[in-house]
């Protein structure tokens, strides 16, 4: 926004075209970035916003969660989203928390398997332990599913188990939660972690697969909304100027209101996240 | 052995090699055939189900899951609008500049080679960072199609210069002479014998230009941006259709129809260019012999 206006004229100077100015553009602004995760999600709050607040626009830009935190401080966006808890060094910034990624371990429903420990999760994922026979199933080989570079989940998996992407021995490699799932379900022997609201969603509509209990804790999207399992990370609405107090924008204050009600509890699980309890 | 025998034997291994030569450039030809078809076939089985007149006539709804991709569609066309208004002037300028120099090794020329080569093989998110710190931020453009089109033609240029430089020097010296003998000015000259001439390589250097941008997605996420819905003017922020294909697989559960969908119109798209471009190269000959 701010970015916009700063020095439009030089510009149309520097081509000798005049007239196509934005005076069209009457209507308020509201300029959201950062986090590729958030974005699609804030891109349908945004949508409704817009219906609810006639003459009122959501501008959602992605480009990570880094940018989400600098374009904030620096004013470049009204809201920056950032997808994991804000650090200490960033309380200049003042963090909206609209909903939480969770990831659950997953095994087929054949699996006598109902729980799991942290360590074992480790042994599994970097092939230190290749076969189910110690964890009370029988001697078949693991098939150890893991996501593809770049996914989110892969993440917040690699970062609650203090792993690093090249640790992990990968027997299939899949790209979204519902491949994930799916190549557990064809496969009795499989281990994969997914996103809990896509699991879920799948194992509602009869799919054969079960989500193990990680040190004794229940993987549900309710344990996760009510704070329990930890595999999980926080989707912020940050803005700026905390020392100052609230934002400037009045209608950026409601927006983030607005993707923190229940009103938006549908889009949430729509992108496979849990929405937070109230 | 007998010498003959010893000639038949080797005549005899010859074609063993020779067979075995041909075969393996034959499965190499093959096989590039076969990737082709892989990907066309994959993207077809998961895209059809999802294509529908609607899908061109609607914007996208549901972070892309439900909806068309009307809106995408045509900020694509603007982005690729804005690119080529700037890069073909500019390019093909360019080309004549370095083509015409008759003293290779002049300053000016080394220079502006020189840029073109390094400018062909910087990374395309390179381009990305520029255009957002120069065009949306410099030139307070912010992210709009304008800011993403100006990139594109960034980026679009060497390869567009290249191409047009190459055909204008392929342009046979006898009617160069010709033209020269008869008394005409250079401008005459270029304007009649040589651009008329290097016209099926410009028109290949737009193919290739344009299909560099219609991929691009990295520097397009910075600078065009994320938002889906209908472009409004040149300064409103629009998603290309590379940037929604990336964004549906990504980062959109359930997404994975619309990407497949939306991934064949892109390939559709590249390919009626291609056949266009083809056409009209072939009809440029043959009104050249004519």
């Amino acid at each position: 926004m701010m970015l916009r206006s700063r020095r439009p004229l030089l510009f149309l100077a520097l081509l000798g075209v005049a007239g196509c100015g934005r005076a069209t553009h009457a209507a308020e602004t509201v300029t959201v970035t950062g986090s590729s995760t958030i974005a699609p999600l804030m891109l349908e709050i945004g949508r409704r916003f817009e219906q609810q607040h006639p003459g009122t626009r959501v501008d959602v830009q992605t480009g990570g969660s880094g940018r989400g935190l600098a374009d904030a401080r620096s004013g470049l966006a009204d809201i920056g989203m950032v997808s994991r808890a804000l650090g200490p060094e960033e309380t200049d910034l003042m963090g909206h928390t609209i909903a939480l990624d969770g990831v659950a371990i997953l095994v087929h429903a054949d699996n006598p398997l109902t729980s799991i420990d942290r360590q074992s999760v480790i042994d599994i994922f970097t092939g230190k332990l290749a076969t189910w026979g110690s964890l009370g199933g029988d001697d078949s080989p693991i098939t150890v599913v893991s996501k593809a570079e770049g996914r989110s989940t892969l993440e917040v998996f690699l970062d609650h188990f203090e792993l690093e992407s090249a640790d992990i021995a990968a027997s299939v490699v899949v790209g979204d939660n519902e491949q994930g799932v799916k190549t557990v379900a064809g496969n009795p022997d499989a281990i994969a972690y997914v996103s809990i609201g896509a699991a879920e969603y799948s194992i509602a509509s009869g799919t054969p697969v079960r989500l193990l209990a990680l040190d004794g804790i229940e993987a549900s999207s309710a344990s996760l909304a009510a704070g329990r399992f930890p595999l999980s990370r926080p989707l912020n609405l940050v803005v700026g100027g905390a020392e100052e107090g609230e934002p400037a924008k009045s209608v950026a204050r409601s927006l983030i209101a607005f993707a923190s009600s229940p009103a938006v509890h549908d889009l949430v699980q729509a992108q496979g996240l849990v929405p937070l309890s109230n | 052995m007998s010498a003959r025998d010893e000639f038949d034997a080797r005549l005899a291994r010859g074609g063993r090699s020779d067979r075995l030569f041909a075969a393996l450039t034959w499965g190499a030809a093959a096989s590039v055939a076969l990737g082709f078809a892989w990907i066309l076939v994959d993207l077809c089985i998961g895209g059809m189900p999802r294509l529908s007149a609607g899908f061109f006539l609607e914007s996208p709804r549901d972070a892309g899951r439900a909806g068309g991709i009307l809106s995408i569609l045509v900020s694509t066309g603007l982005l690729l609008a804005v690119a080529l208004a700037i890069a073909v002037p500019l390019g093909l300028a360019s080309a004549i500049f370095l083509a015409e120099s008759l003293r290779s090794g002049a300053a000016l020329e080394r220079v502006v080679r020189q840029s073109l080569d390094v400018l062909a093989a910087v990374p395309s998110i390179v381009f990305g960072l520029f255009g957002y710190a120069f065009f949306s931020g410099l030139l307070g453009l912010g992210s709009s199609i304008l800011a993403g089109g100006l990139t594109l033609a960034c980026m679009v240029l060497p390869i567009f210069v290249r191409a047009c430089e190459q055909g204008l020097r392929a342009v046979p010296e006898e009617l160069l002479q010709g033209a020269a003998a008869l008394g005409l000015s250079r401008t005459a000259t270029l304007r009649h014998v040589s651009l008329p001439n290097a016209a099926p390589a410009i028109v290949v250097g737009i193919v290739l230009g344009v299909g560099r941008a219609l991929a691009e997605t990295a520097a397009l996420v910075f600078t065009a941006g994320y938002v889906d819905r209908m472009p409004r003017s040149l300064f409103d922020s629009g998603r290309a259709l590379s940037v929604h294909v990336y964004d549906l697989s990504m980062n959109v559960a359930g997404g994975e129809a619309s990407a497949y969908a939306s991934a064949l119109v892109l390939l559709a798209v590249l390919l009626v260019i291609n056949a266009t471009a083809s056409l009209l190269t072939r009809r440029l000959l043959a009104q050249g012999r004519a």
